[in-house]
């Protein structure tokens, strides 16, 4: 499908509005040229001829014709213009549907402000062009066809050397076109340049304050600021060469009248009544011609525009669901990895993963920075697809489900904790926004967040920044994990979502956790050893691979990866035992 | 904490008014040779534009009846000279126009984008980063054709105004005034109509904002969305949003649309009652008109309404620029609460002393988070700051920075007040890594040498081993030229803080604060890191918020703080042995794992 046809499907949509309004466009044409002629009787019959008589009929007629064409211009602009917003509606709505479905690839490839230029800059030349250039260039196209008509039943030879003008135009036309486009294309790439670098400036602000880092941004803001004001110029030095061009056209007429007309006239092949008449014409043909130039303007950067749009709307994402998924209310909790690759272009990530998970269990995962971890989730949840290998959830592989029974079964706290601005009801209430306020206080209390939530000056309602700004990060992860146990999962996922927690208050939420949902699989990613050592079993990740697995008893007598880290932990532990003996040793001594 | 969401219209502090267009004229005022160049032309332009018709009419009423076709010829040659004279004009007033438009919103926007670099914080937090956006983008655009074209064309009508007025007068006064009465009439209407435009305007570039905030958001936080299944329903959100802007933009351009047809009516209406009082005058006889001044009369008609045709559509386009002007003119009198005194000094080299005298601090709210904190630091140790979420510990780090301004008291570094000193100089001497650790779109490179713009290469490497962040870097498919954008998607939660501990420290910062900076990274990386970080932070003073113990336990002192105040200070034994709250939260952390002590005891 071509950018323009796609285009069409929506507008399609509006075709009544649009045909009625281009209706509108020709009667008003029609009544626009009634008023010179009404107001030319006056001057000739009225006040020069006396018919004094004729004048009350006359001038009602002129106002009547005003306010018909008044009206008329009016309804038929309201009618463009509710097409323009339909059509923009719905672009937006595809646009943003499908960004909804692009995949986490999708994503790593595309800076925000580019993506949101998209839905804005892009959005607004299609806007510009349906309420405005459709109905503008109908009407100059329709008054020089008129006037051509005309001229043509006063003096066909006149007419063809009028018309000697057009291949001109259309030569100067697409020549315009064609240099004009990339220069369009430029000025869009720099206002999408200039919204991702205005985004990430206003995202990371207190990253540029922390480092003092002003002068650099500013800096480097006003190479993308000069950047789109030269783009803008030079395409002005581009149409700058060819609308003057039009302009010499469109008097050219005037000219061609002259000297053909005025030949003929002195020839005897035309009155002077005649030249007169065509020369009244004149305008009709003029004009057009001089407006010719900006209408290209105007029809290159929405070419350009929808272009962009469609570039980006056309990409399909890899995640897809099969022509008939499988759909279920929610998923069972038995998970099974078999034979797991997992390569991101030519990096391999994962490297043969082998496990399998009973409902209920709670499986540990820990390994270096960088192991895979989270990718093992992120396969789990769909959100990239495995190279090899496959995934199954109660032997169904996961890519045979919709995504919405997957994931909606799955909760995951995810380790950047993001978080909307919103209220913080309405952050943990994010995956079940029907529930209610019991539910979403319950999840907070198993999170262990009511009770600093309660504190806060607007407790539930407090409105929390963009990314969580004014919390802590603990705090973060809290929220995060009421809002992954609102939505119930029959899978739960805590993507070191406990890092930034102190130990004892990660114990508590452990327990709690295994108050509810007895038959919830449980996936823990983290590096303390206290967080996983109750799982059913223990991943040890390594460069991709599972290089040691067992309950934290047999890891520790195979004293690999996890024995060391567990030393290195247990260190610590030593200390506080010491302590501990220390007290009771002092408790007997005061007994 | 943030005091706007994504579908809460923003409230307008100061009301515009027409003052504020002679502000905007200060943006245009270095332009003023090319405006003034731009509208001689035109006037000149338009002034050539009139002889054509003349010309034709020599040619109609002389050299046609004379059949002279060498003069028509010459005639044609003369109006081909004009033609290409007006088009020459044509051409330089785009040149100049497009020139002009875009170098004030290239101004403006730059004036905005350096305010917006001053602000705190806190102007940041209270709102969503989509609507800042909108303006200082968006907004800004919308103005250049007013700024340029607009002014142009409306100083060059109302000259044209001015000149076919004068003309209308010196025909005829009586039936001028005639004329003129359709004016009152359409200021009547116009300011009628005003408040609802105005209005109807504001509503609509707030219900863009809004938008934009929520397309900002939805893309930032579609991972969570995904998880969450909930594209329907943000689907249905921004359809909700989408919606609105599109019903506000309906129900206020219809106003603007009106607005030429009023003219044109009021001007077929007067030209009624001239051509009716005229003929009536004519009918009586008396002296006021002639048929010749009324048919000349008649023919000024038209061009006397075209141009006020046309101003009432700058008119129109001023009032839709007035709503985002606001909004801009806002965000640049928004006070920057934290910024140099005056007469404020560099900050010399620090050696790294700090004393807190007395803080107080509250943030906007009014709720008091520090009271009377008071503590030093000895230059080149280590302080680790604990105590309970909300208690304020990432406050006093950031105090240091001077990211908010402390209400009463004495920040003092090498017992230089912090307020005395350019805030800039400052902080560049800090090093400061944040609980979220922000990845600019950019190479791995580009992302560490932030801290040191000077950095070389080897440098950049150098600081990247001593966070144990070179190998995994290396292992990426183009090493420190890999691409990473802002989500920082690529990379796990723990590399990116390894990056921007890397980043911080090739800051070579004296002072160095980490704010749950090491939380995401494993337990191997951090002793590793450890190793390195013992030599880096000598001669450094540091602050570190964390909770692991093992990286509080070495810290040269560690500051418990509870409701805003430090309630222990002391090193790890000390406050161990003091058995306070310190020694409670230690031994808490660990009591739980009391249960399987046998099987530690096994190995």
């Amino acid at each position: 499908m071509t950018p323009i046809r796609w285009f069409m499907s929506y507008l399609k949509k509006y075709r009544w509005y649009m045909i009625s309004g281009l209706c509108l466009v020709v009667v008003t044409t029609m009544l626009a040229l009634i008023n010179p002629y009404i107001s030319g009787q006056i001057v000739d019959d009225v006040i020069q001829g006396g018919a004094f008589d004729l004048l009350p009929k006359l001038i009602l007629v002129l106002i009547g014709v005003t306010v018909l064409r008044s009206a008329l211009r009016f309804t038929f602009l309201m009618f463009f213009e509710t097409s323009s917003q339909g059509v923009l509606y719905s672009l937006r709505e595809a646009v943003y549907k499908k960004f909804m479905k692009e995949d986490f690839d999708f994503y790593n490839h595309h800076r925000t402000g580019d993506l949101m230029s998209r839905q804005t800059g892009d959005m607004d030349a299609v806007r510009h062009f349906v309420s405005h250039v459709i109905y503008f260039s109908f009407e100059n196209v329709l008054l020089f066809l008129f006037a051509l008509v005309m001229i043509f039943t006063v003096n066909m030879k006149l007419a063809i050397c009028m018309l000697v003008v057009l291949p001109f135009t259309a030569f100067i036309t697409y020549r315009q076109s064609k240099e004009i486009k990339p220069a369009f294309g430029r000025i869009r790439q720099c206002f999408s340049s200039l919204n991702a670098f205005a985004q990430e400036n206003i995202s990371g602000n207190r990253v540029v304050k922390a480092f003092a880092k002003e002068d650099f941004e500013t800096e480097k803001f006003n190479k993308e600021n000069d950047a789109y004001r030269d783009a803008q110029i030079s395409s002005s030095n581009i149409w700058r060469r060819y609308i003057p061009i039009f302009e010499i056209f469109s008097n050219l007429l005037t000219v061609v009248l002259m000297v053909v007309g005025g030949y003929m006239v002195i020839q005897g092949e035309m009155t002077i009544g005649q030249f007169v008449t065509v020369n009244g014409y004149l305008w009709m043909l003029n004009n057009p011609v001089r407006q010719f130039g900006w209408i290209i303007n105007d029809i290159q950067n929405f070419v350009t525009s929808i272009e962009k749009i469609y570039s980006t709307y056309k990409i399909e994402p890899d995640i897809k669901e099969l022509e008939v998924p499988l759909h279920s209310e929610r998923v069972s909790g038995k998970i099974k990895f078999e034979n797991v690759d997992y390569y991101s272009y030519d990096d391999v990530i994962l490297r043969d993963i082998n496990f399998e998970v009973e409902p209920g269990q709670t499986v540990g995962i820990i390994g270096a920075t960088g192991s895979g971890k989270s990718t093992l989730m992120n396969l789990l949840c769909r959100f990239y697809d495995v190279t090899d290998g496959r995934i199954t959830i109660g032997r169904v592989n996961v890519k045979n489900f919709d995504l919405h029974s997957l994931r909606g079964s799955i909760g995951i706290a995810m380790q950047d904790v993001f978080l909307f601005s919103d209220t913080i009801e309405g952050n943990i209430a994010y995956g079940n926004p029907e529930c209610s306020f019991e539910e979403v206080e319950k999840a907070a209390k198993i999170a262990n967040a009511d009770d600093f939530i309660r504190k806060m000056p607007e407790g539930y309602d407090t409105i929390v920044g963009e990314r969580g700004v004014g919390l802590s990060g603990g705090q973060r992860q809290r929220i995060s994990l009421a809002r992954a146990l609102v939505k119930n999962p029959s899978i739960l996922i805590l993507d070191d979502t406990t890092s930034a927690i102190d130990m004892e208050t990660e114990f508590q939420i452990q327990n709690e956790l295994k108050t509810v949902g007895k038959d919830r699989t449980v996936f823990i990613i983290a590096h303390r050893i206290s967080s996983i050592m109750d799982a059913d079993q223990i991943l040890v990740l390594d460069n991709g691979r599972i290089v040691e697995r067992g309950t934290h008893e047999s890891l520790l007598e195979q004293k690999g990866y996890y024995y060391t880290v567990f030393n290195h932990q247990y260190g610590e532990f030593d200390e506080f035992r010491a302590h501990r003996m220390e007290e009771r040793g002092d408790q007997n001594g005061t007994k | 904490m943030a005091r706007n969401k994504f579908d809460q219209d923003e409230s307008l502090e100061v009301k515009f008014d027409l003052n504020q267009v002679k502000r905007l004229l200060k943006y245009v005022r270095p332009y003023r040779q090319k405006m003034i160049l731009t509208i001689a032309l035109m006037l000149l332009s338009s002034a050539l534009g009139m002889l054509i018709p003349l010309f034709l009419k020599q040619v109609m009423d002389v050299y046609i009846p004379e059949k002279n076709m060498k003069a028509i010829i010459g005639m044609a040659v003369l109006t081909f000279l004009v033609i290409l004279a007006v088009s020459i004009i044509l051409r330089i007033k785009i040149t100049l126009t497009s020139r002009i438009g875009q170098g004030v919103i290239h101004s403006l926007r730059r004036e905005l984008f350096d305010h917006l670099q001053e602000l705190p914080f806190s102007y940041y937090d209270s709102r969503p980063h989509g609507k800042i956006q909108v303006r200082l983008v968006n907004y800004v655009n919308n103005l250049s054709d007013l700024l340029s074209n607009g002014i142009v064309n409306t100083i060059t009508d109302l000259c044209s105004l001015v000149f076919i007025l004068f003309f209308m007068l010196a025909l005829n006064v009586q039936l001028t005034l005639l004329c003129m009465c359709g004016i009152p009439i359409l200021a009547v209407l116009i300011a009628f109509v005003k408040k609802h435009q105005r209005r109807g305007w504001q509503i609509s570039s707030n219900k863009q904002s809004n938008l934009n905030a929520y397309i900002a958001e939805s893309i930032n936080g579609i991972r969570v969305t995904q998880a969450f299944v909930r594209e329907e329903r943000n689907t249905e959100i921004f359809n909700r949003l989408s919606g609105e802007y599109r019903k506000a933009w309906m129900s206020v351009i219809k106003y603007n649309f009106m607005l030429s047809p009023v003219v044109d009516i009021i001007s077929v209406i007067t030209m009624a009652l001239i051509y009716y009082i005229g003929v009536e005058w004519l009918k009586v006889g008396n002296d006021v008109v002639t048929v010749g001044t009324l048919v000349a009369f008649s023919s000024y008609i038209g061009r006397f309404w075209q141009p006020i045709n046309t101003l009432a559509s700058f008119y129109n386009s001023l009032l839709t620029a007035i709503s985002y002007l606001e909004r801009i003119f806002e965000t640049i009198d928004e006070p920057i609460s934290v910024k140099d005194l005056p007469g404020a000094t560099e900050m010399p080299p620090i050696k790294g002393d700090v004393e807190f005298k007395d803080v107080d601090f509250s943030y906007d709210d009014g709720v008091k988070i520090l009271n009377h904190v008071n503590f030093k630091a000895k230059a080149g140790d280590t302080y680790a700051i604990v105590g309970p979420t909300g208690a304020g510990k990432s406050t006093i780090v950031n105090l240091i920075s001077r990211f908010y301004n402390i209400d009463s008291g004495q920040l003092l570094i090498d017992g230089i007040d912090i307020n005395s000193v350019t805030i800039k100089s400052l902080r560049k001497q800090m090093g400061v890594m944040m609980q979220d650790s922000f990845i600019f779109s950019g190479t791995i490179m580009d992302n560490i040498r932030y801290g040191n713009m000077e950095a070389t290469d080897e440098e950049v490497i150098r600081a990247a081993k001593t966070v144990c962040a070179h190998d995994f870097i290396m292992e990426m498919d183009h090493g420190y030229q890999t691409e990473v954008n802002e989500r920082g998607s690529r990379l796990s939660a723990g590399q990116r803080q390894l990056i921007s501990f890397a980043r911080a420290l090739l800051a070579d910062p004296k002072i160095l604060i980490l704010d749950e900076a090491t939380s995401s990274i494993d337990t191997e990386t951090e002793i590793l890191l450890q190793e390195g970080l013992a030599r880096l932070l000598k001669g450094r003073t540091s602050f570190i918020i964390a909770h692991r113990l093992s990286t509080i336990k070495n810290a040269d002192c560690i500051l418990y703080i509870d409701r805003g105040n430090i309630v222990e200070k002391g090193n790890h034994d000390e406050l161990m042995a003091k058995k306070g709250e310190y020694y409670k939260l230690y031994m808490s952390q660990y009591s739980f794992l009391e249960k399987t002590p046998e099987m530690v005891g096994q190995n």
